[in-house]
């Protein structure tokens, strides 16, 4: 049976079946992932997979049902309307209805044109590149290359349909570094159009490992705190889901009913961008067209982020924030590209303005030290001691604490060192950040 | 006799898995293996006693994965058709080399069928069963107290259904039905939210639910959490005893060490343990184990996903390194065999070596004690998630629920910490353990995917430890 044939054959059953609407998303993709250990192949994976979702909407409630075997279109309507039957929530979920797009064009990503072997090689050079930059690089404990590239049909009895393809490159490195007993690991990756940039990679991974050679933690205190790019930008994926207007209308974030309000510094503007060239997408996840807003501008809170269900519960337009984590998830809530507004300072003018504090370049622990309810984190982190405006020496082995939403309002600074990092999946671009004060346990 | 519904299921027979197998060693692989999976489960969340979703997700596909010396080459299909897998087969021997002739010959498949006993299957349970199930929670959780503003359930039941042939002769069918409730209370007061959560799970049908899993005990332990933590204050900052409390609290063993005795770390030389076999790792208090055949057991597997027998493996005795978590290209790495330890998601992942049910054995302690004779520190009586670093074995994990102690005594809540450390010096600071030993359930997440495995021990106390919280640093 074919897509298409399976397609028809699901939404005319499910009008049969007395469904008041129907919709298909169905996903297929190719994705290719190699990792490089002492110069052979140590993990090496290719696949090819698809699968399709059916959404209906029964008896003014709605039911999912997903399948990677093609093959069975009624049984799968018969699981969604089973699934439909049992909701309880009074919530209206509408379909989005037919809709124009505005054309979006999202560039190949590096590896692309490159053929398998050539990916093959370009890993082995990836940890060949690590093993020369320094005599103290030991192993490399990951070195990998991954490309996918997928597409995406949506379609619904309202007349919906939507389509869209994309590729995606990344290379990253893990060097371990040894000096006397001491070992440390450090990290870097390219990726879309920069993810050929080996050299770029492999110094930026062993400078970051051995950066951190001879690092202890400080004492246990209240600290002013530059935090580097990338600890930003997990920060931010982190408490993300705060922004979800459904997490808002459920009680679950502290930002329920702040719009209109000052929440951050006078400093503070958050975008979404879903047409920032790093991942463009002209539609979400239930067929909104997609759109620019700040979230957040000059401090204040302009918008939560909507999909058709909490748009039509909280009376407004939906944001174009709908999401399929998969084609197998369900509707949910995410930003497209969030991007934290770079200020003007240099890195090194931030360290002086700084003073006396921390630089956080690296936070872990982010899926468990982290209350997207609450906004309390308390993450383990490393990075470094500044004094009297000088980078003083490596720290490591420390945990930060503080509060989202109080970080928000105690950024005193950004940096115009504009950084994009894709934790937890999702693409989340930040300068550096100055924080009035973050708990810091150490000795 | 071969299962008649399995090989339907996948509509497969010996000679196509044989013909798959040659196809992959086209190009000198010296180890060949199928793997076929059929996984349905489905998932309903209620918030404050309403239905919000239900999804039903059918997942299947198929993975050939191919070893020559410790090279390893896998490749993916969501089409079980014998075209596909022929493809699938080529892909990944193509990683390896260029292609050859496929090797001739026969291999005797020896088929074991594996299933999990279960008296009322998914299948024949209704959405409404699942619902009453969830309903008690919801209930028990908002019954608790008023501070509790909202009530999450989250149910999932699924069965994997799998079939693996390889070059060994390895013909395998087995079933591994699984279900897991979720649940999670928040409570809310003057713009404060805190949260609970108790997510019991067993490898049983639904029938677990009537005879296992405590449903309105989990869901009040879940509901006491958010409340208590609501009035606790900031947890303080500083080095000093901790006590951790059984159960969940295993988490630090499973992350600060569990991780760094699997293949994938040691094998690569990328773990603190690497040449440490009966050498002295921890204080003489600690033994653990790592034991898959525990009946019903939400870590448990019937059979690896290399076909290999799980069995009880001993990984410290009284504080000697004795053993490793071993797959088969680990112990081709390694040079000692496999544990029965190969484990993966699904068919998406190539296998690798995974923890099934990880705990610190029980001990001699007394539980009461060891808090009395602490002075000041924290007691962790419920722990969240957490990382390691394999490399370099430092760890970080949260702490749910925890108690602020002094002179002994516990004086207060505290809400917001994070125990952070390395595990080859948090194992030889254990000088305590306690006498009950239980485990919990969790998802673990590594190179193969999230697989279930539960983690636990006895309470134990560690003589120093770094706390985070932003309570300030301790006087």
């Amino acid at each position: 049976m074919t897509y298409p044939e399976f397609a028809k054959s699901a939404m005319d059953y499910a009008k049969r079946k007395g469904c008041d609407s129907s919709e298909l998303f169905y996903a297929d993709g190719e994705s290719f992932e190699v990792n490089a250990n002492e110069g052979e192949i140590d993990r090496y994976s290719v696949s090819r997979e698809s699968g399709v979702s059916v959404r209906v909407s029964y008896r003014g409630h709605e039911g999912y049902a997903y399948t990677e075997a093609i093959e069975d279109p009624q049984r799968l309507v018969d699981h969604a309307i089973d699934n439909a039957a049992c909701i309880e929530s009074e919530d209206e979920r509408p379909m989005q209805t037919k809709q124009t797009y505005q054309t979006v064009l999202r560039e190949d990503s590096a590896l692309k044109q490159i053929s398998e072997s050539d990916r093959i090689a370009l890993v082995k050079r990836l940890e060949s590149l690590c093993l020369a930059a320094d005599a103290r690089v030991k192993r490399v404990v990951y070195c990998s290359a991954e490309y996918g590239a997928g597409n995406v049909v949506l379609e619904n009895s309202l007349g919906l349909c939507a389509q869209k393809s994309s590729n995606h490159s990344i290379i990253y490195a893990m060097p371990s570094v040894q000096e006397g007993e001491e070992v440390q690991t450090g990290f870097a990756f390219r990726m879309g159009r920069d993810a050929a940039d080996l050299e770029g990679c492999a110094k930026e991974a062993v400078a970051d490992a051995l950066g951190k050679l001879g690092g202890k933690p400080v004492d246990s205190g209240n600290y002013r705190v530059l935090l580097k790019p990338y600890a930003m930008c997990d920060l931010l994926a982190a408490f993300s889901p705060m922004f979800s207007a459904d997490n808002a209308q459920k009680g679950c974030s502290l930002l329920a009913g702040k719009e209109g309000l000052q929440i951050a510094s006078k400093l503070v503007t958050l975008w979404d961008d879903p047409f920032d060239p790093i991942a463009p997408r002209a539609f979400d996840g239930e067929g909104t067209p997609c759109r620019k807003k700040a979230v957040i501008e000059n401090g204040e809170l302009k918008t939560l982020l909507h999909n058709l269900k909490t748009a039509r519960k909280a009376g407004v337009e939906s944001t174009g924030n709908a999401s399929r984590g998969s084609a197998a998830a369900t509707v949910g809530i995410s930003p497209t590209v969030f991007r934290l507004e770079t200020g003007s300072a240099s890195c090194e003018n931030l360290v002086s303005e700084l003073c006396d504090g921390l630089i956080i370049t690296e936070l872990e622990g982010l899926h468990a030290g982290v209350d997207e309810i609450s906004g309390d984190f308390s993450l383990k982190a490393a990075g470094f001691l500044a004094e009297s405006g000088v980078v003083r020496r490596p720290v490591s082995n420390i945990t930060i604490a503080g509060n989202f939403v109080t970080l928000m309002k105690d950024i005193t600074a950004l940096g115009n060192d504009l950084r994009v990092a894709m934790p937890q999946g999702g693409y989340y671009a930040a300068p550096s950040v100055l924080v009035r004060r973050l708990t810091v346990a150490g000795i | 006799m071969p299962d008649q519904k399995q090989l339907n299921l996948f509509r497969i027979d010996e000679g196509t898995a044989l013909a798959v197998l040659r196809e992959a060693q086209r190009s000198g692989a010296d180890y060949a293996e199928l793997f076929l999976e059929d996984t349905e489960s489905t998932r309903i969340e209620m918030i404050d006693g309403k239905v919000e979703s239900a999804n039903y997700t059918r997942i299947c596909g198929a993975g050939v994965r191919v070893l020559l010396g410790t090279q390893c080459a896998y490749a993916y299909s969501a089409d079980t058709g014998k075209q596909a897998l022929l493809k699938t087969a080529r892909a990944a021997a193509a990683a390896i080399g260029e292609a050859k002739h496929a090797p001739n010959g026969e291999i005797a498949f020896s088929m074991q069928r594996f299933t999990t006993p279960v008296s009322q299957p998914f299948d024949e349970v209704g959405n409404a069963d699942r619902v009453a199930v969830m309903r008690l929670g919801a209930r028990a959780m908002k019954d608790e107290s008023p501070e509790v503003t909202q009530a999450m359930v989250r149910y999932l039941d699924s069965v994997q259904r799998v079939m693996l042939f390889s070059t060994d002769g390895v013909f395998v069918s087995d079933e591994r039905p699984r279900t897991r409730i979720f649940l999670q209370a928040v409570a809310m007061k003057n713009g404060e939210a805190q949260t609970g959560f108790s997510g019991p799970g067993c490898c049983r049908g639904f029938e677990a639910y009537h005879n296992g899993i405590d449903v309105e005990q989990n869901a009040r332990i879940a509901a006491k959490m958010a409340v208590t933590m609501l009035h606790a204050p900031e947890c303080p900052a500083g080095r000093l005893p901790v006590v951790i409390d059984g159960g969940f609290g295993g988490v630090i063993f499973h992350e600060a060490c569990g991780h760094s005795l699997e293949a994938t770390a040691v094998g690569r030389n990328n773990s603190v343990f690497c040449e440490k076999l009966n050498t002295k790792i921890a204080s003489d208090c600690v033994s653990a184990v790592d034991d898959g055949t525990m009946p019903g057991e939400w870590g448990s597997i019937n059979v690896d996903d290399e076909g290999g027998m799980p069995r009880r493996n001993l990984l410290i005795e009284n504080g000697i390194l004795k053993g490793y978590l071993i797959d088969k290209l680990g112990s081709r790495r390694m040079n000692l065999p496999s544990t029965g330890s190969s484990r993966r998601q699904g068919y998406t992942f190539a296998p690798t070596s995974r923890m099934t049910n990880t705990f610190i054995c029980a001990g001699s302690d007394d539980e009461d004690e060891m808090i009395a004779t602490m002075g000041e520190g924290l007691f962790a009586k419920m722990m969240g998630g957490g990382s390691v670093n394999p490399a370099t074995g430092e760890f970080n994990f949260s702490v749910a629920e925890g108690y602020w102690v002094k002179n002994g005594a516990i004086v207060s809540p505290v809400r917001g910490a994070t125990l952070i450390g390395k595990g080859s010096e948090v194992l030889q600071r254990i000088d305590r353990v306690g006498k009950t030993m239980w485990m919990e359930a969790g998802m673990c997440g590594s190179l193969s995917g999230a697989v279930p495995t539960n983690v636990g021990q006895p309470r134990i106390r560690i003589s120093c430890m770094t706390i985070g919280g932003k309570g300030g640093a301790i006087e």
